[in-house]
């Protein structure tokens, strides 16, 4: 307190006293004929002034303007600097936004640590009773429900939509504490013809008008109020940025519901999940079951890090952004070996500078603070530009409506763990670009040509990690851009190219009867195919890619009385379906309406491989689980890739639609085209709308709706091949710096062979051959650890594609290769167009 | 010159010495320096290079005041004092060097 007293109120008088102090000092000396100290009082009064002034605060000031300065007459430098900085701190934060917000989001609830996700029973939906009986335990301090993924068909007055609804209890709003926009959440007083509108569906059908507050809209054939809107960046409990479209009371008796409740204060996660035991057994008296609700109890966080502890699904996802992070970290590094070499090459340029300064006396410490100035003023302005440039990007990227069949936004905010993460990858940036050169420039006064040569041996080492790196870098976007070549390749096992198809989502009121859904569908399939341009219709519970059911059951084969436990795909089609989708038929047939009497099915090739060893699959009989009527195989087909495209063919099993309990209110129709499908999908709309306004219709061509299969090979291939370019070119950069460096530097050598008789072929060999040899050795070393860092990316990769495959890695090399001659290029003529004559006279 | 002969002083103790020497009373640097000189036998130089900086940094403790006054001979010259806090510096400081050098001493002797 003192000092900082002292130090605010002394310091102008501070030199005055010194310059008196050591005049009378030296008076005195002379008086006594004592020897005038050899003092040099410039650097006393530096020393004694350090102690009195806020040294570092001011000399960091001093030291920013006067690198600015210096670096205000280097533009070219600066922007380097910046373009290399900004994109490499830009790429690093944005998939850091990403990542955290993807793993780590926080719902929109109050107070989120609290709420968890409680299970009963191993189930992860309950029914609304079960909810009531552990609110009224008094277990928690409230427990809600939520079905998260329900479709809901919306009529503007001209179009039915299917659009995603949340189901809710009526308590979910006031039991949450779910910040609203406009209006208020769901009310345990309100009727069920409420509704909560999200931000977006708002700005989409409402134009943003808050006067719909209050007023009626209409879903599934109910006019419900709407009370509420959700603000923009609303994160919904499930997560990973799941955006539906609305939030509505669940009013179907059979809807079940995930489990949320809010933890009572003090209470732990764990104590909570003693007291559910409790609670289960009595639920278990209360409500006999087959199961027993006491069994596979769990209590899950939600929220943040906790969340993330516990779901090991997460961790594995976390483990990829882990990967990405890595991968763009190595970006950075080649942009800082850039800028590190860029000053590097500036240091000697102020070589003599730095030299009177160190003869005057400056320390050396204080010179190394001057020189990290320059990068430090570099990379503060360029992680700004970098931070812009991320937020810009991942808002981009989250802007891209992905092809998945839910809904997904990720909310990008900058938050304080981005900031932070910026933070730390400049000050990382800083020394990494700024202490090598700085360190060399301090304690190169000494011998000067001595440490130039060490210095060009410093920047080719430092060119040839760059180069390994962006080895590293380019070999992993390869590697995904050879999945996606590759994954293209595949077949899906039907027909893209001429078919579409209509995700039909029936209102549940009219369509209770199974009867009145089976008409629908009959109607539909005629009305359909009696477009023109459409070859043949065809209706099934699944079309592969957009929806899957998968079967563990065991089959029963009477014949030999042999039982198999399988594991099988499941679908349920019309006699057509093969016919449309192009999926041939090997043996026997499809279905056929006289297929009354029996049950039949038709299975794929693996399927009669897996489980028919050896025998004739056609008119084979078997009992699927318990139920007692057998079943008969009639056809065998190909069968189709399900769920992604590089998967193994799976054993298929399929039942006639007009067999099974039609108890799904989804249903889809495949249609063949004779035009391009893409001139169908009005007509098709207009034809389903037609038929029940109230059904909401996706129409798409099958082209579009099997994105999701390429999905993560394409975002790898873009991001892993975009990140390699960069890197590719920063590499490039570096390295055209270097060859610039040595020719000129060698310029005198140059102009000394082609004196004495060097040919123009000797001094571009002289020359490449230096390039080649820089490249070449960075290539090897960045192939022989990419081959080990590369490994682990084995399990996002398509069947037949190995990390360490040659044919990659041989690309890389010759892309290599010829950025390292391109840098070359410019020195090389600057080279071979030296003039002898001029050049050894300068010297 | 043959001054590079001389013994140079080790880290730290300059303060100690400087704070003995205000012990007899105060007096201005250039005095300071001499009586260091004078009491080591004109052994020890204590080069106006070292001596201002650490009497400033001596202030800042708090270890000595300064205000100025007039010398001998009439001229203005600041005057150097030792504190309290000075003073219980030089009782810890003399302690700690006389362990030390006794240590050195003995090691050396044997």
């Amino acid at each position: 307190m003192r000092r900082l007293f002292l130090k605010l109120f002394r310091r102008r008088r501070l030199d005055r006293d010194l310059q008196a102090e050591l005049a009378f000092h030296r008076e005195m000396s002379a008086a006594h004929h004592n020897p005038i100290p050899l003092g040099n009082a410039a650097v006393i009064r530096e020393h004694a002034f350090d102690l009195w002034r806020f040294t570092f605060a001011e000399n960091l000031g001093r030291d920013l303007a006067y690198a600015a300065r210096g670096l205000r007459r280097s533009p070219a430098l600066v922007l380097t600097a910046l373009l290399s900085l900004g994109l490499g701190i830009g790429v690093n934060t944005a998939m850091f936004s990403l990542g955290v917000e993807f793993l780590f989001s926080q719902p929109s609830v109050r107070d989120a640590g609290s709420v968890v996700l409680v299970r009963v029973g191993g189930n992860s939906h309950s029914p609304e009773k079960i909810i009531d009986f552990i609110r009224s335990s008094g277990l928690f301090a409230d427990v809600a429900g939520e079905n998260e993924e329900t479709f809901a068909n919306f009529n503007d007055g001209a179009e039915t939509h299917r659009i995603f609804a949340v189901y809710t209890t009526r308590n979910y709003f006031t039991a949450l504490g779910v910040p609203m926009l406009y209006g208020r959440g769901i009310l345990p007083s309100d009727p069920a013809e409420v509704a909560v509108l999200h931000y977006r569906f708002w700005r989409k059908h409402f134009n943003g008008d808050a006067s719909v507050v209050g007023r009626a809209i209409n879903l599934d054939g109910r006019l419900c109020t709407v009370v509420g809107i959700l603000p923009e960046h609303h994160r919904t409990l499930l997560g990973f940025g799941y955006t539906p479209d609305l939030y509505m009371p669940s009013y179907l008796d059979d809807t079940v519901l995930a489990i949320y409740a809010r933890l009572k204060p003090g209470t732990s996660i764990a104590a909570a999940r003693g007291g559910l035991v409790t609670v289960a057994k009595r639920m278990d008296a209360a409500i006999p079951m087959e199961w027993k609700y006491e069994d596979n109890l769990s209590v899950l966080p939600l929220a943040g890090y906790a969340r993330f502890r516990a779901e090991p699904e997460l961790q594995a996802v976390g483990v990829f952004f882990a990967l990405l992070l890595a991968i763009v970290g190595l970006v950075l590094l080649i942009a800082c070996v850039n800028v590190a070499s860029l000053l590097l090459a500036r240091a000697s340029a102020r070589r003599r500078e730095i030299a009177i300064r160190l003869a005057l006396g400056a320390g050396r410490g204080r010179l190394l603070q001057q020189l990290l100035a320059d990068s430090l003023l570099l990379c503060v302005l360029g992680s700004g530009f970098g931070l812009a440039l991320s937020q810009l990007t991942a808002r981009l990227l989250a802007r891209i409506q992905l092809p998945l069949p839910i809904p997904i936004r990720l909310q990008i905010q900058p938050d304080w763990r981005v900031a932070a993460y910026a933070a730390l990858l400049t000050s990382f940036a800083v020394l990494a670009c700024g202490l090598l050169p700085a360190l060399q420039s301090v304690t190169e006064s000494i011998a000067p040509d001595l440490h130039r040569e060490r210095k060009l041996r410093l920047r080719r080492a430092l060119v040839t990690a760059q180069i390994a790196t962006s080895v590293i870098v380019l070999a992993t976007g390869f590697l995904f851009l050879r999945n996606l070549v590759d994954s293209s390749a595949i077949s899906p096992g039907f027909d893209v190219r001429h078919t579409l198809r209509a995700d039909v989502n029936l209102p549940p009121a009219s369509f209770k009867d199974p009867k009145k859904k089976d008409a629908y569908i009959d109607q539909v399939l005629h009305e359909l195919a009696a477009l023109p341009g459409i070859d043949a219709v065809a209706a099934a519970r699944l079309v592969p890619f957009t929806d899957n059911t998968t079967f563990g059951s065991t089959l029963t084969f009477p014949d030999n009385n042999q039982k198999v436990r399988t594991y099988f795909r499941w679908n349920a089609v019309t006699p057509g379906f093969f016919g449309v989708m192009d999926i041939p038929i090997r043996r026997g047939r499809t279905f056929s309406p006289a297929d009354r009497v029996e049950k039949v099915v038709v299975v794929n090739r693996t399927f009669v491989q897996r489980f028919l060893a050896g025998r004739q699959p056609l008119g084979t009989v078997f009992r699927w689980g318990d139920i007692q009527q057998p079943y008969r195989i009639v056809g065998v087909v190909d069968g189709t890739k399900t769920i992604t495209i590089g998967e193994e063919q799976q054993p298929q099993l399929y039942e006639a639609l007009d067999q099974i309990a039609n108890d799904r209110l989804r249903i889809q129709f495949v249609l063949r085209s004779a035009i391009p499908p893409a001139l169908q999908l009005d007509a098709v709309r207009r034809t389903l709308y037609g038929l029940e306004p109230m059904a909401g219709a996706q129409v798409e061509t099958m082209y579009s709706s099997i994105g999701l299969a390429f999905l993560p090979s394409q975002v790898g291939a873009v991001l892993l091949g975009s990140i390699g370019v960069l890197g590719l070119v920063l590499a490039l950069i570096g390295l055209y710096g270097v060859m610039v460096y040595s020719v000129v530097r060698r310029t005198r050598e140059i102009a000394v062979r082609i004196a004495i008789g060097a040919s123009r072929g000797n001094i571009l060999r002289m020359i490449l051959g230096d390039s080649a040899r820089l490249t070449l050795t960075g290539s090897l070393v960045g192939l022989f650890i990419a081959i080990f860092v590369t490994k682990p990316l084995a399990m996002f990769l398509a069947p037949g594609l190995k990390p360490a495959d040659p044919l990659n890695f041989a690309s890389v090399l010759l892309i290599m290769m010829l950025t390292g001659l391109s840098a070359a290029w410019g020195p090389v003529r600057r080279a071979m167009n030296v003039d002898p004559n001029s050049a050894l006279r300068e010297e | 010159m043959g001054k590079s002969a001389a013994p140079t002083l080790l880290q730290g103790t300059l303060d100690l010495l400087i704070l003995h020497a205000l012990q007899r009373g105060a007096m201005h640097g250039y005095a300071v320096a001499q009586t260091i000189h004078l009491l080591s036998d004109t052994v020890l130089t204590v080069e106006e290079g070292s001596l201002y900086p650490a009497l400033y940094r001596l202030e800042l403790d708090g270890a000595i005041s300064a205000k100025w006054g007039l010398s001998e001979n009439k001229r203005k010259a600041k005057y150097y004092e030792i504190t309290k806090r000075g003073r219980q510096l030089v009782a810890q400081q003399q302690a700690t060097w006389t362990r030390l050098s006794g240590a050195v001493y003995r090691v050396l002797a044997r």
